[in-house]
C-alpha cells in the first residue's frame, strides 16, 4: 500500500488487526464485501487527523460498525427510492395524505404514552440517550445510578417500542 | 403468529447488544462478533433491533418538543456553567456522541452551559452558552449554527469539506480549528489553526490562523481583523484568553460563560491586558479575579453586572 512513513498510526493498527476486523465485517453481514469495506475503512482513517486516540482498536471497530450502517442505509434508501417511484406510478393504492397524517399523529401519541407508562426514569433515560444524544455513562452519572441500570432502562424502552411497532405492523 | 420463548430470548439479546454497542465506551467487539457468528438468526435480529429503535426515534423527533420529565431538581446553571466548562475537558463520558442513524436534531445550550459534541467523522463541536445548532446525520459534514457561539475542531477531508452555515453564510473548512459567533445578523469568525473559506465562490475570503472576520449585517461588507490565534475559541477549555481586547468582547464572553448579562458602558475601549481569565468557580469568584487583571470594576445591577474601567468616571 503506502510507504511506511505515510501510514498513520490507525492504519498500522488496521494492518496488525486485519483478520479481527475482517471477521467482524463478515459477521456483520458483509461476508462478500469484507475486503472492500476494510479498504473503505483504510481510506476513512487516512483522512483522520493525528490526534491521540485512547483505544485505537475500539475506535476502528466503531468506525467499521458505522461503515456497515452507512452501507445498509444507502441500500435501503436506494430501494425506497425505487419503491416510491413505483408507488407514485400506481396512485390508486395510496392512502389520502390527510388520513396518513392522522395515522402518524395517532401513532406518535401511542409511542409517547407507551414511553410514559414505563415510568419517568425510563422515559428520561431513553430521551436523553436517543433524542439528546447523551452517552449512557454520562446519563448514569447525572442521575446517580449505575451504568447497568441505565442499560436496563433502555432495554425496557426498546422492548416496549418493538412490541408497539409489531402491533402497528399487524394492523 | 405466536412468538416462541426462544424467539423472545433472541430479541432480548439482540436489543441488549444494540444498546451496549451504541455506548461510546463499548469495547467488547470480539464478544459481539462471536455472538453474531454463533447463529445465522443473530444478525437479522440485531438489524431488527436497530430498525425498531430508529423507527421510534424518527417518530418521536417529529413531535413538537415536550419538556423531559423531571427526576431530580434542575442544576443551578450559574454555578454549573463554569463547572461544566472544566468538565467538558476532563470528563470523556460527558461528551455527547451523535449516532449517524439518528434523524436531524437541534441541540441547544442554556445560558452559562458548555457542551461538547463529537460527530461521527471525528469533528468536535464545543457549544458556548445560549447556542443552538442543527445537525442532520444525512449531511454529516454540515452543521447549521442557528445562534450563539461554537468552536469547531474539524476532521479535515479535502474531498468532502466541512461546511458551517451561519446567518445565511457558508463557511468551508480547509483543515481547521475555528470559532463562529452568530448574534442576530452579525457573524464573527476566527481561525485558530488551518484555514476557513468564507462564502466560497466569487468574492470568497480565505482566512488563515489569527485572521478574524466580522460581518455586522446580512448585506454588510465583511471586515477583516487580526487576533492572537491562541485566544480564538479559548472559552471552550474553561478559560478566556485575551490579547488587548475591547470591553465589548470581554462583556460578551463573560455573558455567555457566566450565563448572566454583563454590560459595559464604554464598549469600544480597549484594555491593555494580555493573558488568561479562568472560568472556574462562581460568577462572583470569576469576576473578583478578573477585576485587577482587566483593570475594571463590576457592579451588580439586578440580574447581572455592569463593567466599567476602574479609572473611569462612574456611570
Amino acid at each position: 500500500m503506502n510507504r511506511d512513513e505515510d501510514i498513520s498510526g490507525l492504519q498500522r493498527v488496521i494492518l496488525n488487526e486485519r483478520s479481527r476486523l475482517l471477521r467482524f465485517l463478515a459477521a456483520r453481514g458483509l461476508a462478500d464485501e469484507a475486503e472492500d469495506a476494510l479498504h473503505d475503512l483504510w481510506q476513512r482513517v487516512a483522512a483522520a487527523p493525528s490526534q491521540p486516540i485512547a483505544d485505537p482498536l475500539s475506535y476502528l471497530f466503531r468506525a467499521a460498525e458505522n461503515l456497515v450502517r452507512d452501507r445498509r442505509r444507502s441500500t435501503v434508501s436506494r430501494d425506497r427510492r425505487h419503491h416510491d417511484w413505483h408507488e407514485t406510478s400506481v396512485p390508486g393504492e395510496e392512502q389520502p395524505t390527510g388520513e396518513r397524517a392522522l395515522i402518524a399523529r395517532e401513532r406518535l401519541r401511542e409511542v409517547q404514552s407507551t414511553l410514559a407508562a414505563l415510568g419517568p426514569r425510563v422515559e428520561l433515560v431513553f430521551r436523553k440517550c436517543r433524542l439528546d444524544g447523551l452517552g449512557q455513562v454520562a446519563i448514569a452519572r447525572e442521575l446517580g445510578v449505575s451504568l447497568s441500570s441505565v442499560e436496563k432502562d433502555l432495554q425496557k424502552a426498546y422492548r416496549a417500542l418493538a412490541q408497539l411497532r409489531a402491533k402497528f405492523d399487524a394492523e | 403468529m405466536a412468538m416462541s420463548a426462544q424467539d423472545l430470548e433472541l430479541r432480548e439479546a439482540a436489543r441488549s447488544w444494540a444498546i451496549r454497542v451504541q455506548e461510546t465506551a463499548f469495547d467488547d467487539w470480539d464478544g459481539f462478533t462471536s455472538w453474531l457468528e454463533r447463529d445465522p438468526s443473530h444478525l437479522p435480529a440485531y438489524e431488527a433491533a436497530l430498525a425498531d429503535e430508529a423507527w421510534a426515534v424518527e417518530l418521536l423527533s417529529s413531535a413538537p418538543a415536550v419538556p423531559a420529565p423531571e427526576v431530580q431538581p434542575r442544576r443551578r446553571w450559574w454555578v454549573a456553567g463554569s463547572a461544566a466548562a472544566a468538565a467538558a475537558v476532563a470528563v470523556i463520558g460527558g461528551w455527547a456522541v451523535l449516532d449517524r442513524d439518528a434523524p436531524a436534531q437541534q441541540i441547544a445550550t442554556v445560558p452559562g452551559e458548555h457542551r461538547t459534541i463529537d460527530l461521527a467523522d471525528g469533528t468536535r463541536l464545543a457549544l458556548n452558552g445560549s447556542t443552538r445548532v442543527t445537525i442532520d446525520p444525512d449531511t454529516p459534514r454540515q452543521v447549521v449554527l442557528e445562534r450563539g457561539e461554537a468552536r469547531f475542531e474539524v476532521r479535515h477531508d479535502a474531498s468532502d469539506p466541512f461546511v458551517v452555515l451561519s446567518g445565511g453564510t457558508r463557511l468551508v473548512d480547509a483543515g481547521t480549528i475555528f470559532n463562529v459567533v452568530q448574534d442576530g445578523d452579525t457573524i464573527e469568525v476566527g481561525v485558530a489553526e488551518g484555514a476557513v473559506i468564507y462564502q466560497p465562490g466569487t468574492g470568497e475570503v480565505r482566512l488563515a490562523p489569527g485572521d478574524t472576520l466580522r460581518r455586522s449585517g446580512k448585506d454588510a461588507k465583511p471586515v477583516l481583523g487580526r487576533a492572537n490565534p491562541q485566544t480564538i475559541g479559548s472559552w471552550a477549555s474553561g478559560e478566556l484568553q485575551y490579547d488587548e481586547p475591547s470591553l465589548d468582547e470581554v462583556a460578551r464572553d463573560l455573558t455567555r460563560s457566566l450565563g448572566r448579562p454583563v454590560r459595559t458602558t464604554r464598549g469600544a475601549e480597549r484594555i491593555s491586558f494580555t493573558g488568561t481569565l479562568m472560568l472556574r468557580g462562581t460568577p462572583e469568584e470569576v469576576l473578583a479575579r478578573a477585576e485587577p487583571l482587566l483593570g475594571v470594576k463590576f457592579t451588580a445591577n439586578g440580574e447581572g453586572w455592569t463593567m466599567s474601567p476602574a479609572h473611569g468616571p462612574p456611570r
